[in-house]
């Protein structure tokens, strides 16, 4: 006899398991960010998918008057691959598009498509995800837009949850 | 046509008389047809100050109309909408408190206790997630909720359906609203909303003060600045940063917060319904209009009083993983963790409250229990 024969058992409770530890694993990463809206492929992107996009830093100084180094992707490039109407198509109707921006607390601000496309303006809003060199933290991250033209931060919303670009239809 | 008038004319006597009758009955006929176009629902104009601002959605297959609202009203104050026709709507939710039941925790149907505290109905109109949790995204889907569930109204939409079918009052009045008299949840629901739509608070003192008809006291002057600035000790502003979340004319900001309640949270609040570790203990900004009328206070009405409400910010706040930044290290001294606010500052901080207290919303005739009326008709 084999030494090495399970019950037949084992391998239910094996598979339980390993079920409910891959759903622990989706509870505790479930962070991410949503690009919804007028887009040809909607987004769900984690820090991890965030990670594989050109890194971009702003130093930029904060409500606390401090500078800190924020890193992340700028945005046009999320939006660009999400398929957005930027660059050569921004122009016509498309120009009456704006981008959505709501938080975990249900924050919400608005930038419009133009402010964000590099045809139209020099700056770079980027979508942190490291602040001085760390992981932003739980209450302001893990996911942050920093404007840094704006010179009143209300709009660098924190704790972003989702992206959505919709026609302004009035 | 032509041969009928020859004959109209050949027999005088008996065939005026139908002529007379056939006309008669075109314009019974014509005077129908526009009274069947007269049922159909009269729209209902919602009428609030300019400030209050249009960021609102109203769904388009449930517009708000006179016949609606008032169906609405009327099953609002209906208690054959709940288990053992014990309780109605205004159990948990009377005018008089600013649609509040004054207490921690509300007796449902069976006696139970709700979980939370009842929230205030008062500028539903601008509200987008409902619950302290912010669980439903309109008020149609918000009313399935206190209906049915068992610590609370605890009856399922179809009894409430079978209920209402056997009344007298209610198949005319759905046929009214909705155009056809069999009562069903869906328009159950729609009138619920459509009468919840029309519970605008936008007369209180500081609404008059707003629109240039009332001057505050000094008092009062002091209270709202305390109210809407954010402490800057550097510049020698002193201020609670009440504003932060409840500010805007509509004394609400649709977010949710830790408002630092607790360290270890008995209601994980937004979490429960968002599943995100982030909103733990989070709960929603809730208007502070009526503020003085809605006591007790905070989801689970711990604080009987408004002067606990304003010792908590200023000194008791529990600092646990997530806590609003804004309540953290805010205070009126250099360096200091507390809001440091003296007791003559809230003391004029509740004079401001005051100011909220709508006596015409909580007196409006229009929102209160149409049964009454209805009886000593």
């Amino acid at each position: 006899m084999s030494p090495f024969k399970f019950h037949p058992l084992t391998f239910v409770w094996v598979f339980i398991l390993s079920l409910s530890l891959s759903v622990c694993g989706f509870a505790q990463n479930t962070a991410s960010v949503a690009i919804t809206g007028e887009v040809a492929t909607p987004l769900n992107l984690t820090l991890q998918d965030l990670s594989t996009f050109k890194q971009v830093s702003q130093k930029v100084k904060e409500r606390d008057g401090k500078e800190h180094e924020f890193k992340g992707v700028a945005l046009i490039e999320l939006l660009e691959k999400a398929g957005v109407t930027t660059g050569s198509k921004l122009r016509g109707e498309n120009l009456a598009k704006y981008v959505l921006i709501k938080a975990a607390d249900g924050y919400e601000v608005i930038y419009a498509l133009a402010e964000i496309d590099p045809e139209f303006t020099s700056q770079v809003i980027i979508l942190a995800t490291e602040k001085d060199g760390q992981p932003i933290p739980s209450g302001e991250g893990p996911f942050r837009i920093i404007t840094p033209n704006d010179k009143k931060p209300a709009r660098w919303i924190r704790e972003v949850r989702s992206i959505k670009i919709a026609f302004a239809k009035d | 046509m032509k041969r009928w008038f020859k004959q109209a004319k050949f027999e005088k006597h008996q065939s005026g008389w139908l002529f007379i009758g056939l006309v008669a009955s075109f314009f019974l006929f014509c005077g129908l047809t526009q009274s069947f176009e007269n049922d159909k629902p009269t729209p209902y104009t919602l009428r609030y100050p300019a400030n209050f601002g249009a960021r609102y959605t109203i769904p388009a297959d449930n517009p708000t109309t006179k016949e609606g609202v008032y169906l609405g009203r009327l099953l609002f104050y209906e208690k054959k909408l709940s288990a053992g026709n014990s309780i109605s709507c205004e159990s948990c939710h009377l005018q008089k408190l600013a649609f509040t039941d004054g207490k921690a925790l509300s007796a449902g149907a069976d006696g139970s206790l709700t979980t939370r505290s009842s929230m205030s109905l008062a500028n539903l109109l601008w509200v987008r997630n409902f619950f302290w949790d912010g669980r439903s995204p309109n008020l149609e889907q918000q009313a399935a909720f206190p209906l049915t569930n068992v610590h609370e109204m605890g009856q399922p939409l179809e009894e409430s359906v079978a209920k209402l079918r056997q009344t007298a009052l209610y198949p005319p009045l759905f046929k009214a609203a909705f155009g056809s008299d069999i009562v069903t949840s869906d328009h159950i629901l729609k009138a619920l909303a459509q009468f919840e739509r029309t519970l605008i608070s936008a007369d209180s003192k500081y609404d008059r003060y707003l629109a240039g008809i009332y001057q505050p006291t000094a008092q009062e002057i002091r209270g709202m600045e305390l109210f809407q600035n954010a402490p800057n000790p550097q510049k020698q502003i002193r201020g609670a940063n009440c504003e932060h979340c409840h500010g805007g004319v509509k004394t609400f900001k649709e977010l949710f917060h830790n408002n630092g309640l607790d360290s270890i949270f008995n209601d994980n609040g937004r979490e429960n319904f968002t599943n995100q570790p982030e909103d733990k203990g989070r709960f929603r900004v809730p208007t502070l209009r009526n503020i003085m009328l809605t006591a007790p206070y905070m989801h689970d009405g711990r604080f009987q009083h408004i002067e606990q409400v304003l010792d908590h910010y200023n000194e008791h706040i529990r600092e646990s993983e997530t806590l609003s930044s804004f309540l953290k290290d805010v205070s009126n001294e250099i360096n200091g963790k507390k809001l440091m606010l003296t007791q003559n500052e809230k003391t004029d901080i509740i004079s401001f409250l005051s100011m909220l207290t709508d006596s015409t919303f909580i007196t409006n005739p229009e929102f209160s229990n149409p049964h009454l009326t209805l009886k000593s008709q």
